[in-house]
């Protein structure tokens, strides 16, 4: 039981590196504070997130992914962060329906000037991830029976 | 030989002849009772075993990513949704193709056939179906059934009875077709818990031998490296474990999204008898609610993939 309040969400972010990259940078240079949660991998566009990356991120153990990209009209190349919004629309209804959390995908527009923005996205998503629990998904046994019995 | 086939078989022997194609790509009879296998020729001789019957399961326009130059093939209406989605993709080109169209009514499962009759497909002598009703003979006894009780989940689902794209158009359509039905299985998942799904989906995949046939048999997996086959890194892991099986279908699954057009293939060809239909129509699904788009309908339309309206799906963004 203990163990369980103790618990911290692990969450992996893919930032691209025109915006959100810069955006959490800025963030970083100007002191803001936020949840040391997450781990951050650089893509060079939102545009190239594959529902593998999330896949794979589960499987490692991540409680949950964060993509973020430039705002609509934006993006570096044009329309990469339209194609990430519809990639990451249909895998988190499909997340659902396999059974997944779909809360463990989350995904937003940050600028590079947006360090505050930043700062309250993964604010907010590590807040939402810890209610939803860690990700048991992949244990051999159990998982989240045994997840809602401890907490 | 039915008429259709006959004009079929002249068709295919007649382009060949006059070189309008190097390859006919279509149906022959099986070596076994009620399949058929897939028939692929330079051999104008060869048209005349060129069969139309409800068995003509396989989608032939996966042959489409390995054979060149000038193709005549005949395509059911969810294969030609497959090529259509192909063009899309700039796989093939339309001058390439001579496109020989098959209306569908829909293809007899004999899964359905066996669990309704009690008999071992062996032991049927004869299936034959005739507008709505469809006749099984064993023994010299017939037993009739409504086509709805035989065909495939995915052909009740199907909203083309006609092909989107043809050059030649062989018989005429009709379709016996019942959405609720098609999609009974999904109904009973969303009615699941998220748990429950989980568990589903879990006990699925433990049987998955990670043969591929899935993949292999799709035209829309056209990629020369999977994802499943990199090394460096190694996404998901090669061996048949239930997690990997199922991320690996799943990751699959919306690869295709927007380009798979519901044939229904890859259940038939699952050695262990995964329902995979039941991501696969669902994905279809989402893709419509969503996005208002059906694969392989127009080929001038942009690609479910790169297509994007400034606002849409805006509420999932933070
Ligand atoms: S066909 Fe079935 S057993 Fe083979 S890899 Fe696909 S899901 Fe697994
Ligand atoms: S699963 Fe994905 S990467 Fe593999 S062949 Fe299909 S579309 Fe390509």
């Amino acid at each position: 039981m203990s163990q369980e309040s103790k618990w911290e969400p692990k969450l992996l972010g893919f930032l691209c590196k025109w915006c959100s990259y810069a955006g959490a940078d800025l963030a970083g240079t100007s002191r803001k504070k936020y949840p040391a949660n997450i781990r951050i991998v650089k893509i060079p566009c939102s545009g190239r997130i594959d529902p593998l990356f999330v896949a794979k991120a589960l499987r490692m153990g991540f409680d949950g992914v964060l993509v973020s990209g430039c705002h609509p009209g934006d993006c570096h190349y044009q329309t990469g962060n339209y194609r990430a919004r519809r990639r990451i629309a249909i895998t988190k209804r499909l997340m659902e329906y396999m059974g997944i959390e779909p809360e463990r995908l989350q995904a937003s527009w940050v600028s590079a000037s947006e360090g505050d923005k930043w700062a309250q996205v993964v604010t907010e998503v590590t807040k939402g991830v810890k209610e939803v629990g860690p990700n048991r998904l992949f244990d051999d046994d159990g998982h989240r029976k045994e997840a809602a019995g401890q907490s | 030989m039915t008429d259709t086939e006959k004009k079929l078989q002249d068709k295919a022997k007649e382009l060949l002849e006059q070189g309008k194609v190097e390859h006919i790509i279509g149906y022959a009879a099986g070596s076994l009772k009620f399949t058929t296998t897939p028939l692929i020729t330079k051999d104008k001789d060869d048209a005349r075993q060129l069969v139309i019957n409800p068995f003509i399961v396989n989608n032939l326009s996966v042959f489409l990513n390995d054979i060149k130059g000038k193709i005549g093939i005949v395509a059911k209406p969810c294969d030609a949704r497959s090529i259509v989605s192909l063009l899309q993709d700039q796989q093939v080109a339309r001058e390439n193709l001579v496109i020989l169209g098959l209306p569908c009514q829909g293809l007899i499962d004999l899964r359905k056939v066996e669990r309704l009759t009690g008999k071992d497909r062996d032991d049927i002598d004869d299936i034959t179906r005739n507008g709505d009703k469809v006749t099984v003979t064993t023994g010299g006894k017939t037993q009739k059934f409504a086509a709805k009780e035989v065909i495939f989940d995915d052909c009740l689902s199907c909203e083309t009875p006609t092909p989107p794209e043809y050059d030649f158009l062989f018989g005429e359509p009709s379709s016996a077709t019942d959405k609720e039905l098609g999609r009974k299985n999904i109904k009973e998942l969303e009615a699941m818990s998220p748990q429950q799904r989980w568990d589903f989906w879990k006990q699925e995949f433990s049987r998955c031998i990670r043969c591929y046939a899935c993949r292999q048999v799709c035209p829309a997996c056209f990629c020369t490296r999977c994802f499943i086959e990199e090394t460096e890194p190694q996404w998901l892991s090669p061996l048949p474990r239930w997690q990997d099986n199922l991320l690996f279908q799943t990751t699959r699954m919306l690869h295709v999204a927007g380009r798979c057009t519901d044939c229904g293939e890859c259940e038939r060809v699952c050695p262990v008898n995964i329902p995979l239909r039941s991501i696969s129509k669902k994905v279809e699904e989402i893709v419509d609610e969503l996005f208002q788009y059906k694969a392989g309908m127009d080929k001038n339309a942009e690609r479910f993939m790169t297509a994007y309206e400034p606002s849409e799906a805006e509420d999932l963004m933070r």
